[in-house]
């Protein structure tokens, strides 16, 4: 396992040298003048593409705007160089910091928006940025030409200089993107990318992670431009650095290789850019526009036939091939034989109260979901939570666990209250959740589904992955880490669940229909393995609404109805409750069999 | 009329219906009872054909309907009333109401169907111009049912008609479900959560737990039977 991960390791690092490598000796290959240009493109535009696959590919927060921050670095560069002198290294330098600054700005109300609403509110700020270059004069800057200093003012005569600026830009990037690809920032991004809601149970505070992503993503952006300018505009203009081909080219070059991943805006610069370069200079001249015409229909092709980008589509077959299926029946191995008497071994009435639940209320709309519902949940006992369809049960674990406001009440967690607290938060003070349909991330392996949860209070990759292992192994799911969770049957993605649930190192679960769907004997497998947890010293809560189940592994019961405690106690009192019969099978059921209840109320 | 044989239907893996066995004749009127999650709804869109099955046979009056897409079943003459009713909301009580006549055998009768459930639902009468959306949850109800009627069914599927109703409203329209299989001669599959309402109803009752028949019988031999309660409570 260490080698494989060693290699995959090696691997990045060793791709990026190569790409250094290849780029390099293209560059000192080339001859004409013309052609190194098309090379510095190649590397600024895959540059660009990585700048936005790290907050879009990565984070899954698809940015329009990103030439906000391109236009930003070429007008703060170029304005320092004509207005104080200031050398373009420096300042090329300030436009990164200016660009990250105003990410901050920017992401801060941006992010509030979810999903394709985060994209639209992109496009606005590079127009914004348009309107007051124009309004300020800046409609054309020409960069002041040095020729007594050509280095130290980025002129160049040699055109070999602007492909190596641009190359090393390109090689920095790539170094950024793979260092966050193996961080803790890179796991949590792509786990909100993913799943947001299964991220924040898991302990990822989203809103930092997008931030920090914005603001790393603006800064190569920033000197993308900045070189651009120098490279290729000379004169900056609000529609070269701040319009709408620039988000276009960044977007072909990364849709084209592959969002996702550190080697698709490589590819796709490297074949688009010498494509319309290649295509404006034979045909372009004799039949005007065709060029656009051709790499349209290019465009088209690639969606057709590899949407996902050359990158994942060439690779695809590969990692299908890794995921073959691995020997099964790896949790039969897990289950050891457990018998009632572990319920007696903890006597639940007499352990403290760590979850305190008072009087709840949570309505939408209008339709009161939750009424003032109490309970207490105490130490190390298995709670489980029952009541018909719409009883208001996961709208109860919503509100346990941060995901939603109550209107009215207080949770109390080992004393202090929990109340409002975000969702990352309430699983970093140690209560974990799982979800009625298993929410996995489904591009990760369930190694490193499991490591998102490792993450939560923090730690190296190394130490996550470590926790990783551990929790895999204590619900017999070793053998199935390198996986994509695809591949997993139900009972499976329900273990891999509950593992990336343990890795949180909770105090408490809480377990939302774990034994839904499941065949009699993966009931018997997961029910063995919430017994196991609740021995390691962790409190369980769970809902279901087959009670059959529930009563064999609960100490005790709270019975939810139209949301509103019905009752509660051990599980034999309250299935005979004539309010619980009610609830479940109609009053005039309790009618008709009210003599054959009496009966067995009776001693 | 309709013979289900080992049918199976799996989401992604997990078992919603596994080797269930039922049969409808002519006229009958049938209920499956359970608790939710049982696979009650399944059963029906399995039935109707939004769902695939798995496993096992489909035969509607001898005929293997197994492969048949649901469009197909529907000019068979099966008409399905989902859970949750899915009246749509932006158009009229009749707009709803002539879209439900769009299997062929019933558009030609388009007027003669929409006078009979007019009459049968006089609440839908008075507010045939009004949006589906502003109806109340009982009159919502009455709407999906009588949109059910205006296919000229041979076959009724009905899912939890009681679903989020007041026990008042739920009686109307368990009654008004009663005349309408009488006045003609329908055969009716319901689907409920209330036990005592449904199967006082019925001739027939199956009792679905986790996906399988556990009991089956005439309705007052399961109203007796206290078995129906373990398959809801486990005791």
């Amino acid at each position: 396992m260490k080698r494989a991960h060693l290699l995959h390791w090696t691997r990045g690092w060793v791709g990026i040298a190569a790409i250094v490598a290849i780029g390099l000796a293209l560059s000192l290959v080339i001859t004409e003048r013309y052609h190194h240009r098309i090379l510095t493109l190649v590397f600024l535009w895959a540059a660009m593409g990585l700048a936005w696959n790290i907050i879009s590919g990565y984070a899954g927060q698809i940015s329009f705007g990103h030439q906000a921050f391109f236009g930003i670095g070429a007008y703060v560069t170029v304005l320092l160089a004509a207005k104080a002198g200031v050398t373009p290294w420096l300042g090329m330098l300030a436009g990164a910091l200016v660009a990250v600054l105003a990410a901050l700005l920017i992401g801060t109300p941006t992010f509030r928006l979810a999903g394709i609403y985060f994209g639209l509110a992109t496009l606005a700020y590079p127009l914004i940025f348009r309107i007051v270059m124009d309004y300020l004069g800046y409609q054309e800057v020409a960069i002041p030409m040095v020729r007594d200093r050509p280095a130290l003012f980025m002129q160049f005569t040699e055109p070999r200089s602007f492909d190596l600026l641009a190359l090393a830009l390109l090689a920095a990037t790539l170094v950024l993107s793979r260092l966050i690809e193996g961080s803790r920032l890179g796991y949590s991004l792509r786990a909100i990318k993913e799943n947001e809601q299964a991220a924040l149970a898991m302990g990822v505070d989203a809103f930092r992670c997008k931030m920090a992503a914005y603001a790393l993503s603006a800064a190569p952006a920033a000197l993308a431009g900045a070189i651009y300018s120098h490279a290729i505009l000379f004169v900056v203009t609000p529609e070269a650095v701040f319009g709408v081909l620039v988000i276009v080219q960044t977007l072909v070059v990364c849709l084209v290789g592959g969002v996702g991943t550190l080697w698709g805006p490589v590819i796709g610069a490297a074949i688009m850019i010498p494509v319309s370069e290649i295509l404006d200079s034979t045909v372009g001249d004799r039949l005007p526009g065709i060029q656009g015409v051709v790499y349209g229909a290019a465009l088209m092709g690639i969606m057709m036939f590899a949407p996902e980008g050359l990158f994942w589509r060439l690779g695809r077959g590969r990692a299908a091939a890794a995921a073959a299926p691995a020997p099964a029946a790896t949790t039969a191995a897990a289950v050891e034989p457990d018998g009632a008497t572990t319920r007696a071994a903890v006597p639940a009435t007499s352990s403290a109260v760590v979850l305190d639940v008072r009087s709840v209320s949570k309505a939408f709309l209008g339709l009161q979901a939750l009424t003032e519902v109490t309970f207490d949940v105490r130490d190390r006992e298995i709670l489980g939570i029952i009541g018909p369809n719409g009883a208001g049960k996961t709208t109860l674990f919503n509100v346990l666990n941060g995901f939603l406001l109550p209107e009215h009440g207080e949770i109390r967690w080992q004393g202090e209250p929990i109340t409002g607290l975000s969702p990352h938060l309430v699983c970093r003070r140690g209560i974990g959740r799982t979800f009625q349909v298993v929410r996995f991330f489904p591009r990760l392996t369930v190694l490193e589904n499991v490591m998102v949860g490792a993450f939560a209070h923090g730690g190296t990759p190394a130490a996550a992955t470590a926790r990783a292992r551990e929790a895999l192994a204590r619900v017999g799911l070793a053998g199935r880490a390198a996986v994509t969770p695809s591949g997993l049957t139900t009972l499976e993605l329900r273990l891999m669940e509950l593992a990336r649930c343990l890795a949180t190192a909770p105090r408490l679960v809480l377990l939302d229909e774990p034994l839904a769907g499941l065949a009699a004997d993966g009931v018997e497998i997961l029910s063995a393995m919430i017994r196991r947890v609740r021995r390691a010293g962790v409190t369980v809560v769970i809902i279901e609404h087959t009670i059959q189940a529930l009563v064999k592994i609960a100490d005790r019961l709270v019975v939810l109805d139209q949301g509103r405690r019905l009752a509660e106690g051990l599980p034999g009192d309250v299935t005979r409750n004539p309010a619980v019969i009610e609830a479940y099978l109609g009053q005039r059921w309790l009618a008709r069999h009210a003599s054959t209840h009496a009966a067995d109320l009776r001693p | 009329m309709l013979r289900i044989s080992g049918l199976s239907v799996a989401y992604a893996g997990l078992h919603a219906l596994e080797d269930v066995s039922l049969e409808v004749n002519e006229g009958e009127f049938v209920t499956i009872v359970g608790p939710n999650g049982a696979g009650k709804t399944t059963l029906l869109k399995a039935i109707s054909g939004s769902v695939r099955a798995a496993a096992g046979r489909l035969d509607f009056r001898a005929r293997d309907m197994t492969t048949l897409p649901a469009h197909e079943r529907a000019a068979l003459g099966i008409a399905h009333v989902p859970e949750g009713r899915r009246v749509f909301p932006s158009l009229t009580v009749l707009e709803n109401l002539e879209l439900g006549s769009y299997r062929r055998a019933a558009r030609s009768r388009r007027a003669e169907g929409l006078a009979a459930v007019l009459a049968l639902f006089p609440a839908l009468a008075v507010r045939r111009r009004q949006l589906a959306g502003s109806l109340s949850g009982g009159e919502q109800q009455m709407l999906a049912l009588g949109r059910g009627l205006m296919a000229a069914p041979d076959l009724l599927l009905l899912d939890e008609p009681s679903q989020g109703l007041a026990p008042r409203i739920v009686e109307q329209i368990f009654e008004t479900i009663d005349r309408i299989r009488r006045e003609r001669r329908l055969t009716v599959l319901l689907v409920e959560q209330r036990v005592v309402e449904a199967l006082e109803l019925c001739d027939r009752g199956y009792v679905l737990e986790t996906g399988r028949v556990v009991l089956a019988g005439a309705h007052d031999a399961l109203l007796s039977d206290p078995r129906v309660q373990r398959a809801y409570l486990g005791v």
